[in-house]
């Protein structure tokens, strides 16, 4: 439903002068699943950040849909790119979980039986159903960090951006992210997702963008990133392909990311 | 040190023996920051105060000369101090001057009207002996400020005696302050994310305080909480005198030099009570 | 010095359940013990009670007993147990003491604060420093360093303190993949230097490198304890929600695809 395109983007923060991106150019199709992987410093952050205008590029520019964004506001970028911060205790602030949730909704003008349902399809999707009335300081940290998922998930913007979503989280919440972008995918809409975990990213999404000081080094699909080719590309910043991948390396078996192409190979 | 409690026994091994390394504590780059903090703290408490005590105009000008400039200029911060005490007391030493230039009661001998209110040279006097009195303060402040980390302060009372949580608390706040402003900015930003306005009118803009100063509040609390953890397991709350690494250093002159100008604040005091000084 | 918690249930102040119910668990010298589970389990709660914490500064109500050595610690004040029991958290930054211009400073914080004699104190950071590989970082300020450098500067903080004990709560989990690698491998380093550690970890792949038991919590009770290999093969790892170590992983999808998992066994480095 929309369609991102950053064009030569750079950014250089103007305490300390760090450039952060150091011309960075890609295309993001609508209903695509990325995973945007790279050490801390890489630029993953200030990246997602120039998608709904919460930096301005120092050059280059972000279009959405051909319009640039920097033609909008923040708050009206809010309606198209829904971005969740990596620590819920930096965002969430209400009494209670519904109130946390219809949070964002509300500021985009929802109400009644749409923003009912839209707090219902997000509780859900998290497993939170059962906290409505709950305290979010009362839940733990795991699950306040779904919380802060489903107060995005529920605003039904058109680009999703998840920034570190299985950090913290036991096997359970993993998969219970892996789940939301499927079904939120599915509906045709854009999840973006940093993460550490190679894992989570080799079995979650078709597309892996690899960053490094500022720029993109590898840019694929896992098989391709996590191919014996890319190994150096990854080492050299600090990234491991798969368990999968070296097994399947070692057998002779080709590319092999995941689990479940290992095995498909071996048959 | 009496009282001290000893650690587990560490490896046998001959090369752990190293000494305590000389970065700590960094000696200033002049004499006069090298001073122990307590004597410059000391210069800086007398300036401020002798400023209020003397009258006149030659006294706090002289203040400013001798107790300011001068060390200022040995130190080498001549140019910051100026542009530093400058900005702090512009608010404060302009007001102060209009008010006095204006609209010093009794004033007979006129030097300029603008409209209805009148310059005079009673005022202007007056006025010229605030300036001067408002500029001794804030840069004897300035220059401690300049020329001592406070640290270095709080470690050096420490050694004196003072309770090292005092010290603690005094550090530790400072550092806050930075810490918590990242993380309203942070919040901000993810509230923003969902949509908050805060580039629209007053009412919009106030309405959006909550979902950000109640995130910095709470996540401050939750912080304190850890960070009071830590420092317990580090043995923080054991009572009594730590060990310090290193302290400012100190000599007799110095401490002779502190309690002479002790001395001398009094001296001031006590003559200007009692008339002998204008 | 043998850490031992016999029958130790933990209540948190104000909570209408408790957290920890009927753990037995032992730390001899020299063990790495894994604790895993899924969120909310118990693990923090292990930690901090392992550690003197709770209920000392996070209150609450504990049952059972604790004792190093046979001896019970319960009377003593959590100055003299972190002496014996050091414990290090998830978050870099808040475990600094923000009071400290240097690392070296930061690592001696612990010492100082036990008025050890200064010598002492002196010695015992350059050593801390030294087994955790940071000799380099001693002049530089610690609040400019990296998460997983600020990591190694608070186990470093705990060392110093000569603990015979190191309880770390998963310290990994916020860091990149440099900084777990750089963790990852300092702790695998204590390790087989001999120190006793018990961490918890969601990281199994982690535990599997560093401990030789592992106990996994369910609801505040030990659901399963054994030797690691055991534990982290055990079937039903998955319905607890604990996350398999990747090899593990592998070797179940094989299985369920009929493929015998041995003809993986070899391509495991």
């Amino acid at each position: 439903m929309v369609e991102l395109h950053a064009e030569g983007l750079v950014h250089v923060y103007r305490e300390g002068g760090v450039r952060a991106l150091d011309g960075v150019t890609c295309s993001i199709a609508p209903a695509e699943r990325v995973a945007l992987i790279g050490q801390n410093g890489s630029g993953k952050t200030t990246l997602v950040r120039h998608l709904n205008g919460l930096l301005r590029p120092t050059e280059g520019r972000v279009t959405l849909d051909g319009t640039d964004a920097s033609r909008l506001t923040v708050a009206q970028l809010a309606r198209r790119v829904g971005l969740v911060f990596q620590d819920p205790d930096r965002q969430v602030f209400a009494a209670s979980v519904r109130a946390e949730v219809e949070f964002g909704p509300r500021n985009l003008g929802a109400t009644g039986a749409d923003l009912r349902s839209a707090v219902a399809f997000a509780l859900t999707a998290t497993g939170l159903e059962g906290e409505r009335s709950t305290n979010p300081y009362d839940l733990g940290q795991s699950r306040r960090k779904l919380l802060a998922l489903a107060s995005v998930l529920a605003m039904g913007t058109p680009v999703l951006i998840l920034d570190e979503p299985t950090t913290g989280q036991d096997a359970r919440g993993v998969e219970r992210v892996r789940a939301i972008v499927e079904a939120v995918t599915g509906e045709g809409r854009t999840v973006i997702a940093i993460s550490h975990d190679m894992r989570f990213v080799a079995d979650t999404f078709e597309r892996v963008i690899v960053m490094r000081a500022g720029r993109i080094i590898l840019d694929g699909t896992p098989a391709e990133v996590f191919a014996r080719a890319s190994w150096e590309a990854l080492r050299s910043t600090y990234l491991e392909p798969t368990l999968a991948a070296r097994v399947g390396q070692r057998l002779g078996l080709g590319s092999t990311p995941t689990d479940a192409t290992v095995i498909d190979a071996l048959r | 040190m009496a009282g001290g409690d000893r650690l587990n026994a560490g490896p046998i091994s001959t090369q752990s023996r190293r000494s305590i390394p000389d970065f700590l504590g960094r000696p200033g780059p002049s004499a006069y920051h090298r001073l122990n903090p307590l004597t410059k703290a000391a210069l800086a408490t007398v300036t401020a105060i002798a400023a209020v005590v003397l009258g006149g105009l030659i006294g706090p000008i002289a203040l400013v000369v001798a107790a300011v400039g001068v060390p200022a200029l040995v130190a080498g911060v001549l140019g910051r101090l100026v542009r530093t005490s400058l900005l702090l007391s512009l608010p404060i030493a302009l007001s102060a001057f209009l008010v006095n230039l204006f609209f010093f009661p009794g004033a007979e001998r006129v030097l300029l009207r603008v409209g209805p209110i009148t310059a005079t040279a009673e005022g202007l006097a007056f006025a010229l002996e605030i300036l001067a009195r408002i500029l001794a303060i804030s840069g004897a402040v300035t220059l401690f400020y300049l020329t001592t980390r406070p640290a270095d302060l709080v470690v050096d009372l420490e050694r004196r005696g003072v309770s090292r949580r005092i010290g603690f608390v005094t550090n530790a706040s400072v550092q806050t302050v930075p810490a918590m402003v990242e993380r309203a900015a942070q919040i901000t930003a993810a509230q923003r994310a969902r949509g908050l306005d805060t580039e629209g009118s007053v009412w919009r803009r106030a309405r959006g305080i909550i979902p950000i100063v109640g995130p910095v509040i709470l996540g401050s609390i939750a912080e304190v909480e850890e960070r009071t953890m830590a420092l317990e397991a580090r043995g923080f709350t054991r009572p009594g005198r730590r060990t310090l690494l290193w302290s400012p250093p100190d000599s007799r002159a110095q401490s002779v030099l502190r309690w002479t100008l002790l001395a001398a604040l009094v001296a001031l005091i006590v003559l200007r009570l009692t008339g002998v000084v204008a | 010095m043998t850490l031992t918690l016999s029958g130790v249930g933990y209540r948190y102040a104000g909570a209408d359940r408790p957290s920890l119910l009927d753990i037995d668990l032992e730390l001899p010298d020299g063990a790495v013990v894994g604790l895993a589970g899924p969120s909310e389990a118990g693990k923090t709660t292990l930690c901090l009670v392992a550690s003197g914490l709770a209920p000392r500064t996070v209150g609450g109500r504990i049952r059972g007993s604790i004792t190093l050595d046979g001896e019970n610690v319960d009377a003593w004040p959590m100055h003299r147990l972190s002496q014996q029991i050091g414990i290090g958290f998830q978050n870099p930054a808040t475990q600094l003491s923000q009071v400290s211009a240097t690392v070296f400073e930061e690592v001696a914080f612990g010492p100082m604060n036990l008025a050890v004699p200064r010598d002492e104190v002196v010695a015992s950071t350059w050593e801390a420093l030294a087994t955790m590989g940071i000799d380099d970082l001693a002049e530089r300020d610690p609040l400019r360093l990296s998460g997983g450098q600020q990591q190694l500067v608070a186990m470093a903080g705990l060392l110093a303190m000569r603990p015979a004990h190191l309880v770390l709560d998963e310290p990994t989990a916020q860091l990149d993949p440099a900084g777990t690698t750089l963790v990852g491998e300092a702790i695998a380093r204590l390790a087989s230097d001999g120190t006793s550690i018990l961490i918890a970890e969601q990281k199994t792949d982690l535990l599997a490198t560093v401990a030789s038991r592992v106990v996994v919590l369910d609801e505040g009770r030990i659901a399963l304890s054994g030797p690691t290999d055991e534990v982290l093969n055990d079937p039903r790892l998955v319905e607890l929600g604990v996350a398999e170590p990747a090899p593990v992983r592998l070797a179940r999808a094989a299985r369920a695809a009929g493929i015998d998992p041995a003809r993986l066994e070899a391509a495991h480095g």
